[in-house]
């Protein structure tokens, strides 16, 4: 499957109703991050989570926010990141908008 | 209250057996059931979980410990943890080797660096590199770290004593998905010349996930003297 971000794409997590399981933290929904690594395509957790181990597989991504950018209020340092892996499904172009 | 409970305080009655909850009540089902069919035996299962319950950061130590002295291992190592494993005996994808049981066999290690200090977290349940760290420690699985750790990482890290400088990059790793982390920590002063087997007794398990930084006094072993006074 070809892959639909680049490495060093800025890419935003959808902020898509959910039902069931998505291992889609609700904390980095509709924040912007940037892409810092690939994945491999596993099922993506919608499927796996019904035991469908041949469900929907597609490109997984790891994405790096910056803090502040999770929490308008964090109390720690500008430097300061967290990185989470995100299905493709999850994710859109976030273009020239900075948060 | 039992006659014998006479002091003077008010707490709440001690419950020699709380409530256990749903998963629990679930795995004794699928145990017994499994059990009664003949699947195993409550003997094999009780030798699988000694085993499984006993095994240690050991593996994590040797690895980081030997990435330390062997810089080729250690791009081997960055590259591809669930390979690099192999060259110490832990085999991810083999649940009767010495990997647990798992199909979560993407292994990361994670380098530190004076500009970086990484620390590992799941923020949905309790992911852990049980294969090179073994058990989690209990308040790694709590709520009170999980959710904290990913808001308040600087203020977590002081809570175990740990207070880095604000040029260094404090990255947290939620494994929210199929990848396990391990941190690997930077060699210390004062280890030249020391051997693979010093360097990896002073790697403990907190150094990898990253809540610690490895000191050449400590060991996981050596029970802590007198508590250190801060200057």
């Amino acid at each position: 499957m070809r892959r639909k971000f680049q490495l060093g794409e800025r890419v935003r997590v959808r902020d898509a109703t959910t039902l069931f399981h998505t291992r889609t933290q609700a904390f980095t929904r509709g924040r912007t991050g940037v892409v810092v690594e690939n994945r491999p395509e596993w099922v993506i957790p919608e499927d796996e989570a019904w035991g469908r181990d041949d469900g929907r597989t597609e490109p997984f991504y790891v994405v790096r926010f910056r803090q502040r950018d999770l929490w308008p209020d964090y109390t720690g340092f500008d430097v300061d990141t967290l990185e989470t892996e995100v299905s493709e499904r999850w994710l859109e172009p976030a273009g020239k908008e900075q948060r | 209250m039992s006659s014998d409970h006479d002091h003077d305080h008010d707490h709440a009655p001690i419950q020699e057996a709380p409530e256990i909850d749903e998963f629990e009540v679930l795995e004794t089902a699928v145990r017994e059931l499994s059990i009664e069919h003949g699947l195993f035996s409550a003997e094999d299962h009780r030798r699988f979980s000694e085993w499984a319950q006993s095994i240690g950061p050991t593996g994590g130590s040797r690895l980081v410990a030997k990435a330390w002295v062997d810089s080729e291992f250690k791009q081997r190592l960055l590259a591809d943890g669930t390979t690099a494993s192999e060259e110490i005996g832990i085999d991810w994808h083999d649940p009767t080797g010495t990997g647990t049981p798992s199909d979560y066999t993407y292994f990361y290690v994670l380098e530190n660096t004076p500009e970086v200090h990484n620390t590992i977290v799941c923020t949905l349940c309790s992911c852990y590199p049980r294969p090179v760290l073994g058990m989690s420690p209990e308040w790694y699985r709590t709520p009170h770290y999980r959710r904290r750790m990913v808001r308040w990482p600087r203020e977590v890290l002081a809570e175990f004593g740990l207070h880095l400088p604000p040029e260094v990059e404090v990255r947290v790793h939620d494994s929210n998905q199929k990848s396990r982390f391990m941190v690997m920590p930077m060699r210390p002063e004062g280890t030249d010349g020391w051997s693979e087997d010093q360097l990896a007794a002073i790697v403990t398990r907190d150094t990898m996930i990253g809540v610690a930084l490895p000191q050449v006094s400590w060991t996981a072993s050596a029970a802590p003297s007198e508590p250190t006074s801060s200057a």
